[in-house]
Formats: C-alpha cells, structure tokens, sequence
C-alpha cells in the first residue's frame, strides 16, 4: 500500500494484545477535560455565561428589562 | 462505498465542514463589530445578521458536516468507531452542533431585546464571542484531526480488525 495514502486505514502487523492508548489520546482528553471544568466552573459561579445573562426574563439576576416603547 | 460515490460523499463532507469554520470566523466579526463601535444601529445589524447567519447557515453546515460525516465514516473502512481521530472527531462536532442549535434561541430572544434597548442596555449586550470563540477552537482541533488522522485503533476497532481477519 502507498504509505502516502491517508484515506485508508494503515496495515496493522497481527497483535496480541489490543494497543495501549495512544499518547496524543491522553493528552487531548486532558486538554478537553480541562475546558470542560473552565466552562462548568464559569457557568456555576457567574451563572449565564452567553448572551442570555443579558436578556430580560432568562432567569439571570443580571437581566434589565426593557424600556417601554414610546412609538407615536 | 464505490469509490465515486465516495468521492462525492467526501466532497459534500470537506465543503460543509470548511465551511462551517468559515461561517463561524464570519459570526465572529459580527461579535466583534458589535462590542467595538458605539453606533446603536450598528450594534443592532450585527445582532441581527449574527441571528440570520447563525440558524440559516451555522446551523444548516453543522447538522450537514455531522451528517456527512457519519456517511463517510460508516461508508469507508475507517468506520465510526475503529479509529480514535474518527471518535474523537465525530463527538466533537456532534457537542459543536447540539452547543450551537442550543444556543440559537439565546441569540434571537438577544435581537429581540437589542432592537428595543439604547445606550447601556445595549452595550451590556456584548458580542456573543465565548461560544463561537469555543466553538471554532473545537472544529479546528477536528479539521487537525482530519487531515493528520493520527495512528491509534479504539480497542473495539482492533477486535472488529482481527475477527474480520480470521479466516
């Protein structure tokens, strides 16, 4: 198979065991777990964390309503 | 997948998927055109075109990529499950997209307020940068995946490799 091919999986010589996972596995998980745990850390202690904070009626303390309009 | 359909299949893949990132990169100028200029009007087209892109071409291009994605994954032999770029990948886009059509409505129900508020109200508004700044790191880690497919068989992928082996 031409090793410069990528759009097909790679020949694999016969194993015994399945194959430990990878390293760049572990440490993409890590990363990830670690945006995951700055988003729920910012969402549970700021509350809203989009746009919606800003929005009246979604629930944020942080929400104004707003002005009544005035058309004539 | 006959190798035509599958170019096809990979064709539709690559051009709703590139695009998705562009559109994104396209949503957040409009976030950024809204917190830096002081102009009411301003603030509230780019609110307005931010809701437009987002639910007739963010969303339509995310469930789109998913979809064609799977088809891809499922119609070759890197399967869905077999190779961890191709996991990692799929559920990536798949919480991009649920991210996304979630918070769609957040954006609406934020023109419906930007076009009745003024002055600080409006200010207070922001951009909508977090999630489309997070959403375009996350396709770019997939893109990165994609391209480089790095080595390494899910546990599931080597035994389905080596039942398919047996003779």
């Amino acid at each position: 198979m031409d090793p410069e091919r990528t759009d097909v999986p790679p020949d694999r010589p016969e194993q015994a065991m399945p194959p430990p996972r990878p390293r760049w596995v572990k440490a993409l998980g890590i990363v990830l777990a670690l945006v995951v745990l700055a988003i729920v850390v910012m969402a549970v202690a700021g509350g809203e964390h989009g746009p919606g904070r800003h929005v009246p009626g979604s629930g944020s303390p942080a929400g104004q309503a707003p002005p009544a309009q005035q058309d004539s | 997948m006959k190798p035509a359909v599958r170019k096809l299949a990979l064709s539709a893949h690559l051009t709703v998927s590139v695009g998705w990132i562009g559109a994104v990169i396209a949503y957040l100028s409009l976030g950024f055109a809204a917190v830096s200029t002081d102009d009411t009007e301003t603030v509230r087209a780019a609110w307005i075109a931010m809701e437009i892109t987002g639910w007739f071409v963010l969303v339509p291009l995310a469930i789109t990529s998913l979809l064609t994605g799977v088809l891809m994954a499922l119609g070759t032999k890197w399967g869905l499950f077999r190779h961890y770029w191709v996991l990692i990948s799929f559920f990536l886009t798949l919480f991009a997209t649920v991210v996304l059509v979630l918070h769609m409505p957040t954006v609406t129900k934020t023109v419906v307020v930007a076009k009745q508020v003024e002055g600080a109200a409006l200010e207070a508004l922001g951009g909508d940068l977090f999630h489309p700044s997070i959403g375009l790191v996350i396709l770019l880690i997939v893109q990165v995946l994609n391209i480089y497919k790095p080595q390494g068989m899910t546990r599931y992928g080597w035994r389905k490799e080596h039942s398919e082996r047996r003779p």
